[in-house]
């Protein structure tokens, strides 16, 4: 073993000793397009709505689980407290404690493996991890100079000072603040950052274009054979993702003009087709020990092996806003003693495609693994007939919080429907971070 | 050295400096009795200058820094620039301050400087010289702390189409540029100057709306050239210890702007620019380096 810490280089800790975290199930509401069908439907009602849904289907009125876990990305300050309130209008005992997490759009995969661990631990012998998110029902703020005023007026005991405070307002202050999907720290757009990373690994639109038909045909097929049936229940009369297009076409991919990194000029590549849409949804997965899933006789589909959380500097130039998992990935590797060739199934959160095709290509540069990762050899590819293979976020739409929730819930039933192997779950987050996890068959 | 110690008893206000170099400027012109093109002997100085605090709060949030009650390298220069501007405005300073353009600046910051230190400040003009353009001269302040120099800063300025000898070659064309990897967007609104001016106190007209800038024959009003200094400065200063950085002015940024923003790091030497994506003119470029 070498002496020096190297970005690749994994904690010695180790994870064996502890009990095992089994994925017993999950469910979702279909995902829809931002604005579109659930125009109107807010964070709570989506999160109760696929929490209903999983105490249906696994027979958990009035139990009280270990914990539940979720969150969502774009929050009203009235919902300080969504997942417990979330939680008081199922079924679920009120004695059921829950609380929020928040990373970005890794936050589902950060609340399902933090519940996994503490199952591990024995702490807890059931869980349900998950998250929500609308872009359409989305807070909206009012301006820092009005809330400057506003807070001023409520601290103000006399009249002049009351009059002081409001002196201080200007009408441009009604504007409101609403929430985007810009970086703080450098003001660019998620897929403007993507975009520069996208040309930086030389990942061609053709390339991202099929990438992008294969999420929808891959999602579409594994609709066509009833997949989602037990994954999945309807919501305000929406059965399937608003976004998939199953009759997509290259050539239809092929027209859209570029939405991303238009700066680049001939090297902007990225469209409305290859980046995924502003969309709202939400989903749940039940987390259980395994002497939990016996006593209630529930299925085990999967155990929730360990998981790694990624960050990288992205604000100095130093990595692509969205490459954190390709650093975290060979960290949680080298823990499991695994190769990333030892998987059968790779679910690649496709944020746009130029994520998941800038990942892939990281990982099969022999000079990327070896001056950033520090490895001695590249980590090598992947085959392409393992990835996404029932479709993702591309086809299915992006609640930022909720794709956690359907890629651990998808993966699983996806193992245990092969009866043995491993999967490895991807996730890019805003902040330069992401979340990586590894399934095993049950 | 042998100059000539003016002492003020504040750091005095920009706008009555701006003033007085309007009235100076003013009465040259009527009397035309210009002079020669020699820097004065002397320099500025006040004691005991204290940092505001509200005012190191707004400016941190105005150019996106951490708020900290240590002082951002741009915020001390807002803070002890003014000893340096009563250079510039005194009736013996042989350029018009006025339409003078702000070509670069050099910063030493060598240590973290608390918001509660008293800081002497004292300033001076130097090394005149002539530019293809113009005569430039370099500002020089130092803030020191019970005796320890903690902060120099030299700023470069060009009085335009004034020569006090042979009127020198143009350089050969810089190298086109090439925009870098871009690594950041700021989108500044019409008010940015106004924004920066209500924090700072620079007044000076350029900044602050079309038609003032249009009287001092600017397009349109421009961004202070020390705030994109100090949002560059926001991300790429070091986060403890001293550093030494640069910064040098190219097209002005007519404001309302978008400005692209590049950062890249090679060794302990961290650098940037900032440009136009359409019409790919670059309007700064600095780099900053761990002391």
């Amino acid at each position: 073993m070498a002496a020096q810490a190297s970005p690749a280089q994994a904690s010695t800790s180790g994870t064996t000793g502890l009990r095992p975290a089994v994925v017993i199930g999950g469910n979702r509401i279909p995902f829809a397009r931002s604005n579109g069908k659930y125009s109107t439907a807010s964070n709570q009602e989506m999160l109760t709505a696929a929490l209903d849904g999983l105490v249906a289907r696994f027979g958990l009125q009035g139990q009280r689980m270990g914990a539940v876990a979720a969150g969502a990305v774009l929050k009203h300050s009235k919902d300080f407290n969504l997942v417990r309130e979330s939680v008081l209008g199922t079924a679920l005992s009120p004695t059921t404690p829950a609380y929020d997490v928040q990373m970005a759009c890794a936050t589902g995969m950060e609340a399902i493996g933090s519940l996994a661990n503490k199952i591990r631990l024995g702490q807890i012998e059931s869980g349900i991890g998950g998250g929500v998110d609308t872009t359409s029902d989305a807070p909206i703020a009012v301006s820092e100079g009005l809330r400057a005023v506003l807070l001023e007026l409520s601290r103000a005991r006399t009249l002049q000072q009351r009059l002081g405070a409001l002196s201080k307002f200007r009408p441009k202050d009604l504007t409101p603040n609403a929430p985007g999907t810009g970086e703080p720290r450098t003001g660019m757009s998620m897929g403007d950052h993507q975009a520069v990373t996208t040309a930086a690994w030389g990942i061609t639109r053709q390339a991202q274009d099929e990438l992008a038909l294969a999420s929808h045909r891959n999602l579409a097929a594994a609709y066509d054979r009833h997949f989602f049936d037990d994954l999945i229940t309807p919501f305000r009369g929406v059965s399937k993702d608003t976004n998939l297009r199953a009759d997509s076409t290259l050539e239809k991919l092929g027209t859209l003009k570029p939405a991303f990194g238009r700066n680049l000029g001939e090297k902007a590549t990225m469209t409305a087709g290859n980046s995924t849409p502003l969309t709202d949804g939400a989903s749940a997965v039940l987390l259980g020990s395994e002497d939990y899933a016996r006593e209630h006789d529930l299925p085990m589909l999967a155990n929730f092996v360990d998981f790694e959380a990624g960050a990288v500097d992205f604000v100095n130039g130093e990595e692509g806003l969205l490459m954190a998992p390709a650093y975290a990935v060979p960290r949680l590797l080298a823990r499991n003693g695994l190769t990333l060739q030892d998987f059968d199934f790779y679910e690649i959160h496709e944020a746009f495609a130029g994520t998941v095709l800038s990942t892939l290509a990281a990982w099969e540069d022999p000079d990327f693994c070896r001056d950033k990762l520090g490895l001695e050899n590249a980590l090598g590819s992947i085959d392409r007939g393992r990835l996404n293979v029932n479709g993702s976020s591309l086809a299915a739409g992006h609640p930022f919080a909720a794709t956690g929730g359907r890629i651990v819930a998808t993966l699983a039933k996806m193992l245990h429907e092969k009866g043995s192997g491993r999967g490895l779950v991807s996730v890019c987050a805003a902040g330069g971070q992401g979340v990586v996890a590894i399934l095993e068959a049950r | 050295m042998s100059r000539r110690d003016v002492r003020l008893d504040a750091v005095p206000a920009l706008p009555r400096l701006y003033a007085e170099a309007l009235a100076n400027q003013v009465r040259t012109k009527l009397t035309g009795s210009s002079g020669a093109l020699v820097l004065p002997e002397v320099e500025h100085s006040v004691d005991g200058v204290r940092a505001d605090v509200p005012r190191l709060e707004a400016y941190q949030q105005l150019v996106g820094d951490t708020v900290r009650p240590t002082l951002p390298s741009v915020f001390v220069h807002g803070t002890v620039f003014p000893v340096a501007m009563s250079v510039l405005a005194a009736r013996d300073f042989p350029l018009p301050l006025l339409g003078m353009v702000h070509l670069s600046n050099q910063v030493e910051h060598l240590r973290p400087i608390g918001v509660d230190e008293a800081l002497d400040v004292r300033a001076w003009a130097d090394k005149l010289r002539d530019h293809h353009a113009g005569t430039a001269v370099d500002v020089v302040c130092e803030a020191s702390v019970g005796g320890e120099v903690v902060w120099v800063g030299t700023s470069t300025y060009l009085a335009k189409g004034i020569w006090a000898g042979q009127r020198p070659e143009r350089r050969r064309d810089r190298p086109e540029f090439v925009a870098p990897v871009q690594t950041g967007a700021w989108r500044l609104g019409a008010g940015a100057g106004r924004e920066y001016a209500a924090v700072l106190g620079d007044y000076n007209p350029i900044h602050l709306g079309a038609l003032p800038a249009k009287a001092l024959g600017m397009k349109r009003q421009i961004a202070h050239g020390m705030f994109l200094a100090g949002k560059a400065l926001a991300q790429t200063a070091p986060r403890e210890g001293g550093y030494h950085w640069d910064i040098v002015f190219e097209a002005p940024v007519l404001l309302p702007a978008t400005v692209s923003f590049g950062v890249a790091t090679t060794d302990r030497l961290r650098s940037f620019e900032g440009w136009n994506a359409t019409s790919g003119r670059r309007h700064f470029h600095g780099a900053v380096r761990p002391l």
